[in-house]
């Protein structure tokens, strides 16, 4: 869970989610709304979480912390 | 070809119509039309002034219709009645027909001479009585002056004879003097007196002049009224005293009541015979009595009547707005005085045309017409105004980007994807899943209870009021950026196990600092979402999110960039300006995409490659894009095989577009130029605009879809189509288009560098955003959970309450509204920079709904 690969397996997700708003999005006059909203939202919200992702994926720094108790370390 | 339906993308497709209408049912269309709000009526007599038009006469009227109704309104609010208000949503008061109209003015005009003798009549009522309460005071003051005054006479009167002697000495100790000689009158002694009543504020001043002119010879007696008296003029409240002055002579009388006239004083007769003075009493408490009841009538009879206009004045206004607002409209028109034709011309939606054509003819039917009204689609090369149809939610994001420019007709509209990047890049500012909660809080409750906060007028609360749905969408994605910084008020959620563990050394103690590796259980694992929890609180936390945040900012900026660029290209397609996508599009998104696009790229590619694995030391990425320009070829710590080629290949890339992006464009647009004149072609308007001016030009007038219509009445309408007509053809001028296009292309060049650097914003905005929450915490809510025993419950409740409101004041409020400017700024200058061109002209339709929002008097009738 959760290696490399997961970039890929979410890419797919959401360009399945996008393309299932595109066909699923409310008929009417609103269409392009929901269309544009829906398929702009995954894009961001996948492109924020992929770069959080990049970017722990090969960490070049590691955390440093002091003062942590016993009970916290071993956690 | 049916049109497509109307989107938000682009503005709705606009058609140029022509009316005609009979003059009868001209005030009954424009109504109909106006509650349909669809149509943008052109001002076909703008050479004409104001009191010229043909229906000024009209609005005079309405006008004074408009003023007693304003006139009845503040009588209300004189009296204290409030008028039943009307909600403009639920009531939806059809036009009135030209008779209410005139019934209402007509009783407008006799509620108006009612009202106004009954206010004048209470007045002088009211006056009356002020007059008689002063008359009474001072006959009660005088009289107890006098029943102690006679008392002593004799006394007086040795004072009198003796010039040392002061006046009325000692009066208190002889107050059960002689009485036998009460009845002995003043007049023998020669003394007259003035009674009456003047202003508080106005005694000194009497006294001082009294005492000047008369040089002393007067005896002043004077006592406060304690009860308040209203002025009948304005209605305020007014202290007075009563005045008594004793003097010899009738001279010095008739100058002492001279002086007390000047100054405003009231004199009233009294009688010095308490007998007399008794009656006097008596009979000026009957008029008091009898004017009461008068007074109580005239007020009720007032108040029925204005109560009684209450029940209907929001709606009459509304009426006489709307009458007002028709003839308006009327006068836009070009009247035919031979043929009793209303001629309009009027932009509106294709869309609307059916709805529009069947309101006509329903009007017609209406009033029996045998003449039809005719409604004619007219072509034009005028450029229709914009018309972007949008509804609750869309409003407030077309207002975004209405307020930074009309778009042009039918260009992409930006306010469609800023329903999502304007709160998307406001939410990565506002990173908080907490504060991003609250916003949603918030938002909710003001969409939920829509109905009822419309009515709030404040003005803050009507602006956030009006963003409730962006605010919504900020709120949702704070949540989900607050999620993936894993922040919730400043601490973190640990939802998935870490892809760290702490390392304890040897001899380690609690309190050393401990370095922390990927856990070794699990190789290959990586924190799924978000942030991972075991960064929170860390030495280098900052040294860690800053690069992160930096390099999310620089990715967020050049997705949208590209994002908008792009849209530049279906403005090119649409418009039909092939060389707009060659000269300006391609190699625009050449030259962004060969530095920023290869710095976005290496900037994935520097996270993907597993550093220590390979044993290499990674790269900085800034110092290899400087370097990129100033020695290309030259790679120092190289970020993968073949680097020095590929950026040598990129910069000739981006500098050979420079000249591509100066040239192109303006070069083909004279080739194009010269090569239609050589054909002997010459612009399209300038032939119609000839053609229309002659006015005979038979072969022009069905080109313009006007045949239909072919009789003497040609003259007309050719008149009212060609006003204004002459503006819209431009003459092409190759050094006016070298011009642009230069300063185009140094503009997207160099704003190519700066805007990327000024998505840095999103880091330093969302840095200070958490780090101000960060110490929020550590000065209220942490002191309070650190304190022990009970003072720590105090502290407890109080640093809460301070943590509470500080949050929602500082970091949601103050903060939202400064994230929310930067995202606003990135919107107009980063992103529309990019594709708008936003010349256009913004649709006004005329609707009597949209008046009566805009309109200051009606708020406060609904």
């Amino acid at each position: 869970m959760a290696n490399g690969a997961s970039i890929i397996i979410g890419l797919v997700v959401v360009v399945i989610a996008c393309v299932a708003g595109w066909f699923f999005a409310p008929k009417g006059e609103t269409q392009t709304i929901w269309r544009s909203s829906l398929i702009l939202s995954f894009a961001s919200c996948y492109l924020m979480w992929a770069i959080t992702f990049l970017a722990q994926w090969h960490p070049l720094i590691v955390p440093r912390r002091g003062g942590l108790r016993e009970f916290a370390v071993d956690e | 070809m049916a049109p497509a339906q109307d989107t938000m993308f682009r503005s709705a497709d606009m058609s140029l119509v022509q009316l005609y209408v009979a003059k009868e049912i001209g005030r009954e269309v424009v109504n109909a039309l106006g509650e349909l709000g669809q149509v943008q009526f052109r001002d076909l007599n703008s050479d004409v002034t104001a009191f010229q038009r043909t229906f000024t006469q009209e609005i005079r009227r309405l006008d004074n219709v408009e003023r007693q109704l304003r006139y009845f309104h503040t009588q209300m609010e004189k009296a204290g009645i409030n008028l039943r208000k009307i909600d403009l949503d639920v009531d939806t008061l059809a036009a009135p027909s030209a008779s209410e109209i005139d019934e209402l003015s007509d009783r407008s005009q006799s509620l108006e001479q009612r009202v106004s003798s009954l206010n004048d009549s209470y007045e002088t009522l009211k006056k009356r009585e002020v007059e008689l309460i002063e008359w009474r005071c001072v006959l009660r003051e005088a009289g107890q002056f006098f029943d102690r005054a006679h008392g002593n006479v004799e006394e007086i009167r040795a004072s009198t004879e003796d010039d040392d002697a002061p006046l009325l000495q000692d009066i208190e100790q002889h107050a059960t003097g002689q009485n036998g000689d009460a009845e002995r009158s003043f007049s023998v002694m020669n003394i007259g007196f003035v009674a009456g009543v003047i202003p508080r504020d106005r005694v000194a001043a009497f006294e001082r002049i009294l005492w000047r002119t008369l040089r002393g010879n007067l005896y002043m007696n004077q006592s406060e009224i304690q009860e308040e008296l209203i002025d009948p003029t304005n209605n305020e409240p007014i202290k007075k005293n009563v005045f008594l002055i004793f003097a010899h002579g009738k001279e010095l009388i008739a100058k002492i009541r001279k002086i007390s006239e000047s100054l405003g004083a009231d004199l009233y007769s009294v009688d010095e015979n308490s007998d007399l003075r008794r009656d006097q009493i008596h009979e000026v408490n009957t008029r008091l009595g009898d004017l009461g009841s008068v007074l109580k009538n005239t007020k009720t009879t007032l108040d029925a009547e204005l109560t009684q206009i209450a029940q209907s004045l929001a709606a009459w206004m509304v009426l006489v707005k709307k009458e007002k607002a028709a003839y308006q409209t009327l006068n836009l028109f070009s009247y035919d005085q031979a043929r009793k034709t209303l001629i309009a011309e009027a932009w509106c939606p294709t869309n609307s045309l059916p709805a529009i054509k069947a309101t006509l003819h329903d009007v017609n039917n209406q009033a029996g017409l045998s003449v039809p009204s005719i409604i004619n689609e007219i072509r034009t090369n005028k450029t229709p105004p914009t018309y972007q149809k949008t509804n609750r939610f869309t409003e407030g994001f077309q207002t975004i980007i209405n307020a930074y420019g009309t778009a042009k007709y039918q260009e992409v509209n930006p306010g469609l994807p800023t329903i999502v990047t304007f709160p998307f890049l406001f939410a990565v500012m506002f990173g908080d899943f907490g504060h991003g909660f609250l916003m949603v809080v918030a938002a909710v409750a003001m969409i939920y209870w829509e109905k009822k906060l419309k009515k709030v007028r404040d003005e803050l609360f009507v602006m956030a009021f009006y963003g409730r749905y962006i605010m919504l969408m900020m709120g949702i994605f704070s949540m989900y950026t607050g999620l993936i910084y894993n922040d919730v008020f400043s601490k973190s959620l640990s939802l998935f196990p870490s892809a760290w563990k702490w390392v304890k050394p040897e001899g380690w103690v609690e309190g050393q600092t401990l370095v922390a590796q990927l856990n070794p259980d699990t190789p290959g694992y990586r924190y799924p979402f978000g942030l991972d929890w075991m960064w929170h609180g860390t030495e280098n936390d900052l040294l860690f999110s800053n690069s992160y945040k930096m390099k999310l900012s620089i990715l967020m900026g050049w997705a949208h960039m590209t994002y908008s660029l792009c849209l530049s290209y279906i403005n090119a397609r649409h418009f039909k300006t092939p060389i707009d996508i060659w000269g300006n599009f391609v190699p625009g998104m050449i030259f962004f995409q060969s530095i920023f696009g290869y710095l976005v790229f290496t900037i994935v590619y520097k996270w993907v490659v597993d550093w220590n694995a390979i044993g290499e030391s990674p790269p900085g990425l800034l110092n290899m894009l400087i370097y990129m320009f100033l020695s290309p070829g030259t790679i120092e710590e190289p970020l993968y095989r073949g680097q020095g080629p590929i950026q040598v290949f990129l910069v000739l890339l981006a500098v050979i577009q420079v000249p591509v992006l100066l040239f192109l464009k303006p070069l083909y647009l004279r080739w194009e130029h010269n090569r239609a004149r050589a054909k002997g072609y010459r612009g399209l308007g300038e032939t119609s605009r000839v053609s229309a001016l002659d006015g005979d030009d038979d072969d022009s007038n069905t080109l313009d879809g006007r045949n239909s219509l072919a009789s003497d009445g040609e003259g007309v309408a050719m008149i009212t189509q060609d006003i204004g007509g002459d503006e819209e053809h431009e003459e092409f001028e190759f050094s006016e288009v070298m011009i642009h296009q230069v300063i185009h292309t140094i503009e997207f060049c160099l704003n190519c560098v700066s805007h990327t650097a000024s998505y840095l914003r999103l880091w330093a905005l969302s840095l200070a955003h958490q780090q101000l929450s960060v110490v929020l915490w550590t000065m209220t809510l942490a002191n309070g959970l650190s304190t022990t025993g009970p003072l720590g419950v105090f502290m407890i409740v109080v640093t809460f309450y301070m943590w509470f409101f500080l949050t929602i004041a500082v970091l949601v409020v103050m903060e939202g509204t400064s994230a929310m400017l930067h995202s606003l700024r990135l919107h107009w200058v980063e992103a529309m920079s990019k594709h708008f061109m936003g010349d256009g002209i913004p649709f006004e339709p005329f609707s009597f709904k949209q008046m009566l929002e805009e309109d200051e008097a009606a708020a406060d009738i609904s």
